[in-house]
């Protein structure tokens, strides 16, 4: 049933197709990659540069959508929310059944892959004599099976959806309701700070020293803080609300949609600064704007996230 | 790149194609202005409704009798105001009026002036009415659905109703509400509760039913099971089923009919596909020339699709505005009736301007994607036209 | 400096109408020379000069113009090559008629410069040193054959190329406004550029202008 409300049928429709053009982007991708000889000055082998064209072409554009079809799709299973008995946010449709947390993280990841391949491009067509084609349309393959699978979990876990039954929402999976510490490695909230600001720290070191390879660790590590931070602590201050620890709320009109910005900073931030490393081992060169946005956009979400518990703090004179 | 120049000359190509584009335009304003209204109007329908069901009571509490509601007994209200979490609890009057002129059924509903009320619009309402004045003689406030009908047999300042035992009852007109919440109200008539009870004939120690108010959603659950267990033959309605009842119609209804807009859609891509597949010797004249005064393919593909772009983007614009436009200043004729049909008492309603930013992007994906996915191999094909075209 | 080695160029290769357009092609021109290549029509005149404009590839042998290799550059450079070596002076003059004529002038810049006020110098530029700035904002199908005709030749300037290739550039042109031409020609050998002409028109014989003369014959130099 869930499959006839407005947002999915869209989302359906996009996503199929950019599937049907990522798809004619493979083919034609497969057999260019066969017969590829840039040496060559055979009728074949300017066909197969024209025929790349068409396949960068189709992959930036359906690319670029995927890119919006995120925030899209947490903007969806919000809205969803509202149809799903029980869930008043995304968190409750999106665990809901088993295949939404590997749903959401495998759109990350197509994302990220998805980024690095854009900056891949970029670097291959400024070159003479297209140097990373061959990595490039490799990558790409890598990304299309990632959607073609991507797809699959898409309907499955669309269709399994419940609206019968009410399921559990936000206070239940990431409140302190279970019971037991949700935080990893047994670390209190207090610790997890100290390693936030520890982190951030240690990735401008690096980022501003271009330790290439620490810049990935510390970016790394980072994300990984950061979330729970974000979850069980800054959270609570934009919800103002001590027990309401939820990623997803925070999307929602009530807080300005901040969580968009919050969570698209810290991707940014950690997607800048963990290529910048894998790339460099591609390009065998430093690319310094990674860096730069890398700091730019980690700085930017230190700071908002930051500046929610300051005000807080400003007009309350207490701390949750 | 993009400079004076590049956009004088881009405007200038879509002038020179302006025989191709305007086909395109003109197809891709109405397939914008059709979904874009449907889905404006029923966005809209559905925020009016969750609107006023938002100023619900959390709960509602009808005692059941051989499977029908019947009158609630007031003194359950005692015990339910003990359950934890409970911050008020209220009677109701209502019910329906048959009103014999035109054989319509008005929505009677008694207000207790001195007490809490059961939505925030009619809180307002109370709040600056001058209750002496009203209360100096039978009185009642009208939606304008009623208005109309009242008006139409010339009842402009009274109205005499007949109570269950055929005793007159002559109720003068105070006032008749604007329509914040047209859906809702405009078939309702509020008086004082004691006159409803007299009109409706409902009991001083009975109540249509009762309403309660729990603030902390959590909480929500833990009272339902507690209500359950005081009373049997009860049913209790919770205020978020509702909600979710509301959202799975409105947006089913949506759903279907994008399903079905699905096949327009596709016929607009093979159309769109066509049409700028067709590529003229002049098309490829332009393009050569283009290259041979050192555009690169890239330039080109960049320029071609910009120049799509700009006629889907302004045909979108233009689409969503007029649809707008037939939505919210004309009320959608005809559209209107297929979504609520003629059972509602005004036939004329107003929607309440509401667009977000989350149907924006709905409603930009849905066409933004298949008309930029329809240009791509044409923009391709033309952009690696031989530029020896150029030398012909 | 252009210097080509060995250069064939097959078109349809491979297929069963394959049409063998330029045969060992081996040629060098100095800088500022102006040279005139003679053939009758078909014999690959236009084939070579697109060669040396990167507009298409040769099926085999080298191309080199300043020491650098560009026979096989990818599109994105090969087009950059041409936007700031290259300017083109066509028999069909080639301009957008609609457009103004600073505007057609301005068109190798859109790709190249980025700041208004540098397009807009370059342009009054180039429009007066082919003499054509008196109707900078006339549309181009308001003029005569010879205003497009110095149109294109402040187009083909404007972003200041050494290589100046002119394929036919007198066939729409009567007389009087050949001769124009001829003297123009002289004016880029003052400038420094290096000239590469594809004619069969005679009044080009025997110019003083003119360093060399290069005939080609069924694709082939004699
Ligand atoms: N794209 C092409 N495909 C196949 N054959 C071609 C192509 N372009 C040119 N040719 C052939 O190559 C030969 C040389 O053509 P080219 O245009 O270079 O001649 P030209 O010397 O410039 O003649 P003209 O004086 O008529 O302009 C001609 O026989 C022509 O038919
Ligand atoms: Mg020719």
């Amino acid at each position: 049933m869930i499959l006839l409300s407005n947002e999915v049928i869209i989302f359906l429709f996009v996503e199929s197709l950019l599937l049907l053009l990522l798809s004619i982007a493979f083919i034609n991708t497969l057999s260019i990659y066969s017969k590829w000889d840039f040496n060559a000055s055979t009728s074949l082998q300017y066909r197969l540069e024209k025929r790349a064209y068409l396949v960068v072409l189709i992959i930036v554009v359906s690319l670029g959508f995927k890119i919006l079809l995120l925030p899209y799709f947490s903007f969806m299973i919000d809205q969803l929310s509202a149809m799903v008995p029980g869930a008043m946010c995304g968190a409750g449709v999106l665990s809901s059944n088993e295949y939404g947390s590997t749903l959401l993280s495998l759109k990350v990841v197509t994302l990220f892959l998805t980024g690095a391949w854009l900056i891949l491009n970029s670097e291959d067509i400024k070159a003479p004599a297209y140097p990373y084609f061959k990595i490039k349309l490799l990558l790409f393959i890598m990304i299309y099976l990632l959607v073609v699978f991507e797809s699959a979990l898409d309907i499955l876990y669309l269709i399994n959806i419940p609206t019968g039954a009410p399921v559990a929402c936000c206070s239940s999976i990431y409140g302190a309701i279970t019971g037991g510490s949700p935080l990893p490695f047994n670390l209190d909230i207090t610790r997890i700070l100290i390693l936030f600001y520890l982190f951030y720290l240690l990735s401008v070191v690096s980022s501003l020293a271009r330790y290439s390879f620490l810049n990935t660790v510390a970016n790394l590590l980072f994300l990984y803080i950061a979330y729970f931070a974000v979850v069980y602590f800054f959270g609570t201050y934009i919800y103002e609300l001590p027990t309401h620890q939820c990623p997803f709320c925070m999307l929602q009109a009530e807080y300005y949609y901040v969580g968009y910005v919050i969570w698209g900073t810290l991707f940014l931030g950690s997607f800048f600064g963990i290529s910048a490393f894998i790339l460099k081992l591609i390009i065998k060169r430093e690319l310094s704007y990674m860096y730069r946005l890398s700091l730019v956009f980690n700085t930017l979400f230190v700071s908002l996230v930051s500046v929610y518990v300051l005000v807080f703090y400003l007009k309350n004179g207490v701390l949750l | 790149m993009p400079n004076k120049v590049f956009f004088n000359f881009l405007f200038l190509l879509i002038f020179r194609h302006r025989s191709k584009h305007i086909a395109i335009f003109i197809i891709s304003t109405l397939v914008v202005i059709l979904f874009s209204s449907v889905m404006l109007l029923s966005h809209a329908i559905e925020q009016d409704a969750q609107a006023s069901l938002s100023a619900q009571p959390d709960f509602i509490i009808q005692k059941m009798h051989a499977g029908r509601a019947v009158e609630t007994p007031v003194e359950w209200l005692d015990e339910l105001s003990e359950i934890e979490g409970v911050s008020s609890a209220l009677p109701r009057v209502y019910g329906s009026y048959f009103y014999t002129p035109n054989a319509e059924y008005f929505t009677l509903v008694g207000i207790d002036l001195f007490d809490r009320q059961i939505s925030e619009s009619l809180e307002r309402l109370v709040k600056d009415l001058d209750v002496k004045d009203f209360l100096a003689q039978p009185s009642m406030i009208i939606g304008s659905g009623v208005k109309t009908h009242l008006d139409k047999f010339y009842y402009k300042e009274h109205y005499t109703f007949r109570t269950p035992a055929r005793e007159k009852r002559e109720v003068s007109i105070y006032d008749s509400l604007l329509s914040e919440t047209n859906i809702v109200s405009s078939d309702m008539i509020l008086m004082e509760e004691s006159l409803a009870r007299d009109i409706l004939g409902v009991d001083e120690e009975l109540s249509t039913d009762l309403v309660l108010y729990v603030p902390n959603e959590l909480e929500h659950d833990n009272v339902k099971e507690k209500i359950i267990l005081l009373f049997n033959n009860i049913r209790v309605i919770e205020k978020e089923e509702l909600s979710t009842a509301y959202a799975q119609m409105f947006n089913y209804k949506g759903g279907l009919f994008l399903l079905l807009y699905m096949v327009v859609l596709m016929t607009f891509i093979l159309i769109l596909y066509q049409r700028y597949s067709m590529i003229s010797s002049s098309d490829k004249k332009e393009i050569g020339i283009l290259r041979a005064l050192g555009w690169s393919v890239n330039m080109v593909i960049r320029l071609k699709i910009m120049e799509s772009l700009i006629v889907g983007l302004s045909a979108f614009v233009l689409g969503i505005l007029l649809a707008y436009g037939y939505v919210f200043y004309l009320d959608a004729p005809l559209l209107s009736e297929i979504f609520l049909g003629n059972a509602n008492l005004s036939n004329k309603i107003t929607f309440n301007h509401s667009v977000d930013f989350g149907l924006l992007t709905l409603l930009f994906l849905f066409f933004m994607a298949p008309y930029i996915s329809a240009v791509l191999i044409p923009v391709w094909r033309i952009a690696i036209t031989d530029p020896l075209e150029a030398m012909k | 400096m252009i210097k080509i080695e060995h250069l064939n160029k097959i078109f349809n290769e491979n297929r069963s109408n394959a049409y063998v357009a330029l045969k060992d092609i081996n040629l060098h021109i100095k800088p500022a020379q102006t040279v005139v290549i003679k053939g009758v029509s078909g014999s690959g005149k236009s084939t070579l000069l697109s060669i040396i404009a990167t507009l298409i590839k040769p099926s085999s042998g080298s191309l080199m113009v300043d020491e650098q290799m560009i026979a096989k550059l990818p599109d994105t450079h090969a087009s950059h090559f041409r936007n700031v070596h290259i300017g083109f002076i066509f028999q069909a003059f080639n301009l957008f008629d609609e457009l103004s004529v600073k505007d057609n002038v301005a068109m190798p810049l859109i790709v190249s410069e980025n700041r208004q006020e540098r397009i807009d110098k370059k342009v009054l530029e180039a429009m007066e040193l082919a003499n054509i700035t008196h109707k900078k904002d006339q549309s181009v199908h308001n003029l005569s054959g010879g205003e497009k005709q110095r149109c294109a030749i402040a187009r083909a300037l404007v972003h200041n190329p050494h290589i100046i290739l002119c394929d036919e550039p007198t066939a729409n042109l009567d007389r009087e406004n050949s001769l124009k031409f001829i003297e123009i020609l002289k004016s880029f050998k003052a400038l420094g550029k290096t000239v590469v002409i594809a004619t069969h028109d005679p009044l080009f014989d025997n110019l003083e202008s003119v360093d060399r003369t290069i005939l080609i014959e069924d694709g082939k130099i004699r």
